[in-house]
């Protein structure tokens, strides 16, 4: 994206602004901090500071990458209060719908979310752990008191299954 | 060896650094983990999917526009007639085509210092890289004095370092690269040690964006290296393009 393509950015932002800030919100706990993250994503995309490269991914991984990172730094550098804020409800926040291109998405949508709950509970916890937590394999092996090689193996089944489920979705479209 | 168990830690960001330095290296070089890593990044990007859709506030939108707009205002009152879109259009041939001369000095610059630098001869791989366009950071003996290395960064990931300059290590210690980030640990790039003349050259794991990196540093460290870094920069740049 070239600096100042405002309807650009206005496109990526109708499209992905909802998923980022679930995302953010996932991980940061925190609607100040998930808008705070939201913010920064789109603004390092627009303003050239995270550079779009397509042989590592689609636009929608890309961005996922730039506002998970994000959100896992703020996490990392105010963990205290981060940790806090996780225990809270998030007040005055409701679940509600995106505004997103239907069919496609809401398909991905709810095979992600089939294919997540489909996981063994132990799987899918080093899953989240790792992703929504930021925390290493060495960190989760640590916490749960497992072997690394265990937590390991569990992380590398879990992406097998859905990759199994999801790449067949995904693959098709790649290149948007 | 294939990285097998690592590359779906490696893929949700969850690998400690020199154990993520490895798979990025491996799959520098070999394709059939390169595309079991791609798909795992796909799979990783869908998993926000998962989670029950919040709506942002509604005012983020308009923060997020302004913000831009105010940015894009210093950028234009910065660059002067950069600013006029026909101006812009016409330098796009001449941007164009010194961003080209630029990478072709670049890889021809390379292919010198591989083929010219003294020093134990780089292996293919080095080479492989060194053939790359990227770009190359200079690291001035700051701790070190008379010591400098060139790190050269492919712009489609992964780097070598040509080290001169540095001291032999006693057994059990080693030399160790460093990228410092602001607001996060320090990822290590690699381990490496120098031949009897103070010379080597070294693969090193280079992070995907040097945008959070305000420093690369190398260090002395206990073998087989550190967590983070714990001794004194003997090499550092703070500046590259």
């Amino acid at each position: 994206m070239q600096v100042g393509e405002e309807s650009a950015l206005e496109g990526l932002y109708a499209r992905y602004g909802g998923l980022i800030f679930t995302l953010a919100l996932r991980i940061v706990g925190d609607p100040e901090l998930a808008r705070e993250v939201l913010q920064d994503t789109f603004l390092r995309c627009w303003g050239g500071r995270e550079a779009y490269d397509p042989a590592r991914g689609r636009v929608p991984g890309w961005l996922m990458g730039i506002a998970r990172n994000r959100a896992i730094d703020l996490l990392r550098s105010r963990p205290h209060q981060a940790r806090l804020r996780e225990q809270e409800p998030l007040a005055g926040l409701t679940s509600e719908p995106v505004q997103r291109d239907a069919t496609d998405f809401v398909t991905l949508r709810r095979a992600v979310a089939s294919a997540l709950q489909g996981l063994p509970i132990a799987q899918r916890q080093a899953i989240e752990l790792a992703y929504y937590g930021g925390h290493t394999q060495v960190e989760i092996a640590r916490e749960l008191g497992e072997p690394l090689g265990t937590i390991k193996s569990r992380t590398r089944e879990a992406m097998e299954r859905l990759r199994a489920v999801l790449w067949p979705l995904i693959e098709p479209k790649r290149g948007g | 060896m294939h990285p097998t168990d690592n590359l779906a830690g490696y893929a949700l960001g969850a690998l400690e650094g020199p154990e993520g330095i490895r798979v990025e290296t491996h799959v520098a070089t070999c394709t059939t983990c390169a595309s079991v890593l791609a798909q795992y990044r796909a799979v990783v990007s869908t998993l926000p999917m998962g989670l029950d859709p919040v709506a942002p506030p509604p005012e983020a939108w308009a923060a997020i526009r302004a913000e831009a707009r105010r940015r894009r205002l210093r950028v234009g009152q910065g660059a002067g007639s950069w600013a006029r879109p026909n101006w812009r259009r016409a330098m796009w041939p001449v941007s164009t085509t010194l961003v080209a001369s630029l990478l072709i000095w670049n890889v021809v610059l390379q292919r010198e210092l591989t083929r010219r630098a003294p020093g134990p001869a780089p292996g293919p791989e080095v080479e492989a890289l060194s053939r790359r366009p990227g770009r190359l950071v200079i690291l001035a003996g700051t701790g070190h004095p008379g010591a400098s290395a060139r790190l050269f960064v492919a712009v489609d990931g992964g780097g070598h370092l040509a080290i001169s300059g540095l001291t032999p290590l006693p057994r059990g210690r080693t030399y160790q690269l460093w990228f410092i980030r602001t607001g996060a640990s320090a990822v290590t790039g690699g381990t490496f040690g120098v031949d009897t003349r103070g010379l080597a050259w070294a693969k090193a794991g280079v992070p995907a964006s040097l945008d959070e990196v305000r420093a690369i540093a190398v260090t002395e460290e206990p073998a087989p290296g550190s967590v983070s870094p714990t001794g004194q920069h003997l090499l550092e740049a703070t500046t590259w393009r």
